[in-house]
């Protein structure tokens, strides 16, 4: 990193582009003003200011998007799907039918950023990222509404991630897969959004729901322990520690710190995760500018620890909220990325069908007409012989 | 199916309605705001791609000046000051740093401060290095088209249940059919219709019910009884309306709080309101004038109604209604009541303007204005009259919906979305009875607006809804400028909903500095307020 110890406010503004620079910017000096050094929270003036979209069942750049309110849990989650290539059917007359009946479309249940307290589903920002990953991701995307802090704290986020999963994974027209036997669902969230994912994904675990993979984009977590990143980049790419220690006081139950299992996931108070079978396989993306990644690195050294496929992407030049904007390097590496894992995590589930029936003696033929490419490597381990 | 959104296209061909494929649609969209930064538009920000480097400083200079402030000071930032229009960055950063110093507005990064011996010149800000930069940037790619002005974002909040989606379905079916004059299909639908209907419960049953009903009157051509003849019922209706929501205490509000903003140090002021019906609007209004420091205003209060059937005077009894209150309140008041079949037959002669100009007058309009679309030029007309009023503010309330879409079947599609989320949030809000008069009458007013939307057609289709962005495009184009609603009437919008609105479905939502009122993400009814352009 350049300079010493001096905090330069303007460093930030030599890694990102102005746009970039000004949306966090912005971002940053709102939020300032809205946390109140009591711990209270300007909830009224945080709405006013935040920029929020409508659902919109007219297809945009091929995506429509709608809103569905759980009766139960007054949650409202909403919906992206690619719009048909047959634009006969008005969007919402295709909840009748799966979303595919030839191939699995992964289901990406998103869970928004901003730190458990700022943002929406339907705010611009997040509306915007997710009908990104539809085209991108080739996938139908749940962003879900859940509650914040302070006025909700933990652990009312995790409650509702859990209750958008179980209304996602009962929805027939979120099935898709040759037999159209179930949804395929991928946790992913960013920032506070990211250690929802988590926290959900361990729940699913336990009690055998499954999640296919999850996806955390730069996530939340923490520790009292000042590590050395938090100490070296304080203050310098728009983040702030005295900030990130005010949000977890809002979100952690009143009197506790940050050693509390929700923050610290891989610390003593928390349970181990070793014997989870059916945890997921993890994408975890590190932003090299931001402030929280030894926590993050941790987290990805607790997954390894505990027998858990995790994947790290460590882009050494990203700040937080890169992938807010299309316009750099790390955005399009993102979803280079996510676009390859889910299509990976789809060729291994190609792969178990592919090796089970190897194992029985299926011969050739009756593999599914359209084999997704695989690496050289994968196909030689079942023992089908690439041809000279 | 085609999405025709744009105002001023032509009629499409009659049976080829969904012919016009999506490639016509975007291309026949307007173009984004010039110069506006593109990636900053679909994040809900307004910022001139020529102004951005200046905006960068500007957001430098605030964060300078907040990190040398108190922390009491910051949080002055937050609760004392009035925020406007977020979406105008460059607009709410100056706003932000006249709260520290009047003079530091546009003073370039050249200038010295105290705390900083690291300023950023221009030059920096432009010369960003490094490969976080993609420099080969295609504009094109992942490029999101901003929907156009007209375009009604419809957030459909779905039953989930199966029947439900079907009964829909059945609905937009039949009336795809009717678009395409296949009668005999859309006859055998609207029956199908009338049977799923009976097997759903609640707020589903209901707007099938009356949207079926619409559909038959349009098939059959049994088109509902002339509007005119029932002008005291319909007033009626709207009280019970009134009491069954927050929707017209919202209208109310957020017009009365920028008509008290605009009436502000006038000694005289003078309220002209296009829909008076039974007066709800004003007793709050002479409320809060009679509590201004420094004492009321005289108040005149001009009302606009239709004729009644019996020839009886109902503008004048709210007249003495109102002039009731003003006695007890200690407010010199004066009532005018007008009778109009339309606001398009008014003539400016006709209203009592003081000559000597020295009253602050407001026109007021909930719910009225897109009545006029149903005949030609009588909008064009009306807002030529405000303009010749030369009124400090005007305050119109309208439904947030594109109900005067060219092609039937998008008319159709749009109201069904928006009195499915209205009769929801009535239902689940919970604030009256199911079976109370309010909900019964309020649900007939409802149902008259959906008949009308679907089955009438011409003169007598009065209920040509039209969105918050239609109606910025036209009251621009008439020589009006914004006058935007800030963070104050925002807070206390939410407070009222907080009162009076049943549960946490109900949301204001702020708008490039109008305030809409919605039922969770859908925004249901939008206020904004207008003045004239000063040239």
């Amino acid at each position: 990193m350049a300079g010493g110890n001096e905090v330069n406010a303007n460093e930030s503004k030599r890694v990102v582009p102005l746009n970039t620079w000004i949306l966090i910017s912005n971002f940053k000096l709102a939020y300032n003003m809205l946390r109140r050094p009591d711990g209270t929270f300007n909830r009224d003036l945080n709405e006013f200011l935040d920029r929020k979209v409508p659902a919109n069942a007219n297809p945009v750049d091929g995506v429509y998007s709608f809103d569905v309110l759980d009766r139960a849990t007054s949650l409202i989650n909403r919906v992206y799907l690619s719009s048909t290539k047959n634009e006969t059917q008005w969007g919402i007359s295709e909840l009748e039918k799966p979303l595919s009946t030839t191939e699995i479309v992964p289901v990406i249940v998103f869970f928004h950023g901003g730190s458990f307290v700022h943002s929406s589903a339907n705010s611009a920002i997040y509306d915007t990222f997710c009908r990104r990953l539809v085209n991108t991701c080739k996938a139908a995307v749940v962003s879900v509404n859940y509650r914040r802090s302070p006025e909700h704290r933990y652990p009312c986020a995790y409650d509702d991630g859990w209750a958008a999963l179980k209304w996602v994974k009962s929805i027939s027209w979120l099935k898709s897969g040759k037999d159209v036997s179930k949804v395929h669902v991928y946790l992913a969230g960013d920032s506070s959004g990211g250690n929802i994912a988590h926290h959900v994904a361990v729940r699913a675990a336990e009690e055998g729901v499954e999640v296919l993979g999850n996806i955390l984009l730069h996530p939340l977590f923490g520790g009292e322990e000042r590590t050395e990143s938090e100490k070296k980049l304080d203050g310098k790419y728009f983040v702030k520690i005295q900030d990130r220690d005010w949000y977890w006081r809002a979100y952690l139950p009143e009197g506790e710190d940050r050693d509390h299992p929700a923050c610290n996931v891989f610390g003593s108070r928390s349970k181990s995760i070793e014997g989870l079978v059916y945890f997921p396989k993890s994408l975890v993306v590190v932003a090299g500018l931001d402030l929280l990644q030894d926590w993050q690195l941790g987290y990805v050294e607790g997954l390894k620890k505990s027998g858990h496929e995790v994947k790290l992407l460590y882009l050494e030049k990203a700040t937080i909220g890169f992938y807010f904007l299309p316009n750099n390097d790390h955005f399009h590496c993102l979803m280079d990325e996510m676009k390859s894992d889910l299509i990976w995590v789809s060729i291994s589930l190609h792969l178990k069908i592919v090796k089970e029936a190897f194992l029985v003696g299926f011969s050739l033929s009756r593999f599914p007409d359209r084999l997704p490419v695989m690496e050289e490597d994968v196909l030689v381990l079942i023992g089908i012989r690439l041809s000279s | 199916m085609k999405r025709d959104r744009d105002r001023g296209n032509t009629e499409v061909a009659a049976a080829g309605g969904s012919s016009t494929g999506k490639l016509k649609m975007w291309e026949e969209q307007p173009q984004p705001d010039a110069g506006m930064d593109e990636l900053f538009a679909v994040l809900g920000y307004k910022v001139k791609s020529t102004d951005m480097a200046d905006v960068a400083e500007k957001l430098e200079q605030l964060e300078m000046a907040m990190g040398t402030t108190t922390e009491d000071g910051v949080s002055l930032l937050s609760t004392d000051t009035v925020h406007y229009n977020p979406s105008d960055l460059s607009g709410w950063v100056d706003s932000m740093l006249s709260e520290f110093n009047p003079t530091q507005i546009g003073i370039s990064g050249h200038e010295s401060s105290p705390c900083s011996s690291n300023l950023i010149y221009d030059d920096d800000l432009r010369a960003i290095p490094g490969g976080a930069i993609f420099s080969n940037y295609d504009n094109k790619r992942m490029k999101l088209q901003q929907p156009s002005p007209a375009a009604v974002p419809t957030a459909v909040l779905v039953d989930s249940q199966e029947t439900g989606v079907r009964l829909v379905h059945t609905l937009m079916a039949c009336a795809e059919a009717v678009q395409h004059n296949n009668m005999k299909l859309a006859n055998a639908l609207v029956k199908h219709v009338g049977v799923l209907a009976v097997s759903q419960i609640g707020a589903m049953r209901k707007v099938a019910t009356y949207f079926a009903e619409a559909l038959a009157r349009k098939i059959y051509k049994i088109y509902p009884n002339d509007n005119s003849l029932e002008s005291s019922y319909s007033d009626a209706l709207q009280m019970h309306f009134y009491e069954s929501g927050p929707y017209l205490k919202f209208a109310h509000f957020t017009a009365n709080q920028a008509i008290l903003e605009a009436f502000s140090g006038a000694s005289k002021v003078h309220v002209i309101d296009f829909s008076l019906k039974q007066g709800m609007q004003w007793p709050a209004l002479m409320q809060a004038l009679a509590l201004r420091p420094g004492g009321p205003p005289s108040f005149k209060l001009t009302g606009i109604g239709p004729p009644q059937p019996d020839n009886s005077d109902a503008l004048q009894e709210v007249g003495w209604k109102l002039a009731r209150l003003a006695d007890t309140i200690g407010v010199e008041f004066e009532f005018k009541g007008y009778v109009a079949n339309s606001l398009a037959d008014l003539d400016v002669g006709i209203f009592d303007i003081s000559p000597s100009n020295d009253e602050s007058i407001a026109v007021n309009s909930v719910f009225e204005l897109h009545r006029l679309m149903a005949r030609p030029g009588g909008i064009e007309r009306v807002l030529n009259l405000i303009k010749s009023l030369n009124p400090e503010i005007v305050t119109i309330v309208e439904q947030e919906a594109n109900h005067n879409g060219v092609v039937f079947l998008d008319r159709f599609n749009e109201a069904l979305h928006y009195y499915s989320t209205m009769f929801d949030s009535l239902e689940t809000s919970g604030l009256t009875r199911p079976d109370s008069q309010d909900s019964l009458m309020t649900e007939v007013y409802l149902g008259r607006q959906i008949c009308n939307v679907v089955a009438c057609e011409g003169v007598e289709r009065v209920e040509r809804h039209e969105t918050l962005a239609q109606w910025r495009v036209r009251m621009g184009s008439a020589g009006f400028d914004p006058v935007h609603l800030g963070s104050n009437a925002f807070k206390q919008a939410s407070m009222l909903l907080a009162l009076f609105g049943g549960g946490d479905g109900f949301r204001v939502e702020e708008n490039d500095g109008c305030l809409m009122l919605g039922w969770h993400t859908r925004p249901l009814i939008a206020t904004s307020a207008w003045r004239l352009r000063r040239v």
